[in-house]
């Protein structure tokens, strides 16, 4: 029993780095809490599922990122750039009206009723976990969001691209000044990060269902762990969106009254004791 | 403007609402105005946090619900009388708010944004999850007494009685926080916010202050909470859920939140364009969201900030803008 639950812990917690990921890299750069985030997902799960209907499930897999990677980097260009120099509530209350118009949008085309993205063939068996019969899809899952993780740890280390990221994260005007072209990382920067949570749709697709109001819950939680992590922190959000999962899956073991309040309980405590949050120097 | 005159506004507004009450023909427009009203007294509420503390409160429908919840509860053990009651549930509301503040209001900018939504969905899930005398997620009615401060129920809830009501409580709510922000309270909370480390220096305790607004904002919009639940005999955990606070939210910033007046404009907008939309109410959401996008682009001080652009002549602005709401 606990071992399953710690295993799907491990599963939530993936799909949430990938979340949570792409919220903390748009938040380093552009200083926006992006409420859209959530809806990006939603529409990535259902550009996903059409696509699958057609092709198939790995087809879905390039394509619903890419098209929220391009709808991100025009968010960029069209919206964040416009905006940079008013206040982060003001930023932050127009990527909240822009969820509100792509939730209506998803009802308008998928309509109300829930879907479902089949797992694919390939992934279509079950391993045994120490006694446990659990879906190789869901492995992969783990696989993917480790893979997410350690990918942009490498590219914002070593990469030419990522050290501009992380000089613009730090300081836009001074490292434009330098010869960065800070408008195209800035682009850059939310596409990839509107494709992580394209991907984290379309991952979640054949585990959890698709509903016009799918974004809300991941995207709370996301919000929390970027939160408990340090605003902007990449290796903090890492290592509370895997706390966060486990602590739900060992919750529901031994308090399952109150599993689901122990991330706000969980952020609440750290945020008196660190108001930066565990990684951060920001506020 | 000299308080004198504020009141001469006031009596004004209570005027019109009179006027509004009895010209106004179709009694399902009026339940409308009603709701409006009540919503506009909750931005009043995240308004007064927002502009006399710089914070911005993603879990106020958490005091909105919990007031219509605390109502409930009470005349269903029939602890207080219903008029008491009221008092009793204001009063929990404020202290609540005042502790909870005490703790959260040292966490800066958008954290506190996210304290907030955390506490609010903790209510939220509680609410949902609860079993037997709060009904879990199907909500529960609220018993009111057969007759209220003296008046019968049947004639309380006819649709014109009810927004006088409503319109009164908004314009003596109203009042009390213009009267409250011009006291001496008020200009310690406006030292806070512009500069906490320089109003620490000059001796004034900075958290305690902030705190006070905090649960000041908390009691109206338990004013709104409690107006609802008579509104509507019942509760339930959607008046808790985050996008209530995020609605308020927008409501405020819609309406302009630097003056105090905005966030009511902001509601009443709110729900007169729903109304028109009538029959594109199924994507009302995106429209509204379309709506709140131009707003903040266009108009960054709200709706209050257009007016006042209009009203004031062009040599007088700066002036006019560093003395708004006042």
């Amino acid at each position: 029993m606990l071992t399953i639950n710690l295993f799907n812990g491990l599963v939530y917690g993936s799909l949430l780095i990938i979340m949570s990921s792409g919220l903390a890299l748009i938040y380093g750069l552009r200083r926006v809490v992006n409420f859209a985030h959530g809806a990006l997902y939603m529409l990535g799960a259902y550009i996903g599922f059409t696509v699958a209907m057609q092709s198939n499930f790995w087809v879905a897999l390039v394509v619903a990122p890419t098209a929220m990677a391009i709808f991100g980097a025009l968010l960029d260009r069209y919206g964040f750039r416009l905006l940079q120099d008013r206040e982060p509530l003001s930023v932050m209350l127009v990527t909240f009206g822009l969820l509100l118009i792509l939730q209506d949008l998803v009802v308008f085309i998928w309509g109300k009723a829930n879907h479902s993205l089949f797992t694919p063939e390939l992934l279509n068996f079950t391993v045994d976990l120490m006694g446990n019969q659990v879906p190789a899809y869901r492995i992969g899952v783990i696989v993917v969001g480790l893979t997410v993780a350690l990918g942009l740890t490498l590219w914002l280390r070593f990469s030419r691209i990522g050290l501009f990221v992380r000089a613009a994260s730090t300081d836009p005007v001074t490292t434009s000044m330098q010869g960065v072209n800070t408008d195209a990382i800035s682009a850059g920067v939310v596409g990839l990060g509107s494709a992580l949570a394209g991907l984290a749709g379309v991952v979640a697709g054949p585990f959890l269902s698709l509903t016009p109001h799918m974004s809300s819950d991941v995207l709370i939680d996301s919000f929390v762990v970027v939160v408990i992590g340090g605003l902007g922190s990449l290796a903090g959000a890492f290592i509370a969106a895997l706390l966060l999962g486990m602590m739900q899956a060992i919750g529901a073991v031994y308090m399952p009254q109150v599993s689901v309040l122990l991330p706000f309980i969980f952020m609440i405590a750290i945020l008196i004791w660190k108001p930066s949050g565990l990684a951060g120097s920001r506020t | 403007m000299r308080f004198s005159r504020i009141l001469m506004l006031a009596l004004l507004a209570l005027v019109a609402g009179v006027a509004i009450a009895f010209l106004t023909p179709s009694s399902s427009l009026l339940g409308l105005f009603a709701q409006a009203v009540i919503y506009a007294i909750f931005a009043l509420g995240v308004g007064v946090l927002l502009r006399q503390n710089g914070l911005t409160s993603f879990g106020h429908a958490l005091f909105f619900g919990a007031a219509g919840y605390a109502m409930g509860v009470i005349l269903t053990l029939d602890w207080f009388s219903a008029e008491i009651a009221i008092f009793v549930v204001l009063l929990g509301i404020g202290v609540l708010a005042f502790l909870i503040g005490l703790v959260i209001v040292r966490v800066p900018g958008i954290a506190f944004g996210m304290l907030t939504l955390a506490i609010g969905q903790m209510a939220y899930l509680l609410a949902t999850r609860s079993r037997g005398l709060t009904g879990g997620a199907d909500g529960m009615s609220i018993p009111w007494p057969s007759t209220l401060f003296g008046v019968k129920q049947s004639v309380l809830l006819k649709p014109d009685v009810l927004f006088l009501i409503v319109w009164t409580v908004l314009i003596v709510v109203t009042l009390a926080v213009v009267w409250l922000l011009r006291t001496r309270f008020g200009s310690i909370t406006e030292a806070v916010r512009d500069n906490e480390e320089r109003a620490r220096f000059i001796g004034i305790t900075t958290t305690v202050p902030r705190a006070l607004v905090y649960a000041m904002s908390a009691v109206v919009t338990g004013v709104a909470g409690v107006m609802s639940s008579l509104n509507t005999g019942f509760i339930s955990p959607e008046s808790l859920h985050w996008s209530v606070s995020g609605i308020a939210l927008v409501m405020v910033v819609v309406g302009g939140f630097k003056s105090v007046i905005g966030p009511i404009l902001g509601a009443i907008v709110y729900f007169l364009f729903k109304e028109l939309l009538g029959d594109f109410a199924t994507y009302w959401m995106a429209i509204f969201g379309a709506a709140l996008i131009a707003v903040i682009v266009f108009s960054p001080d709200g709706i209050a900030g257009a007016l006042e652009r209009l009203m004031k002549p062009r040599h007088t602005r700066a002036n006019a803008t560093s003395k708004s709401g006042h």
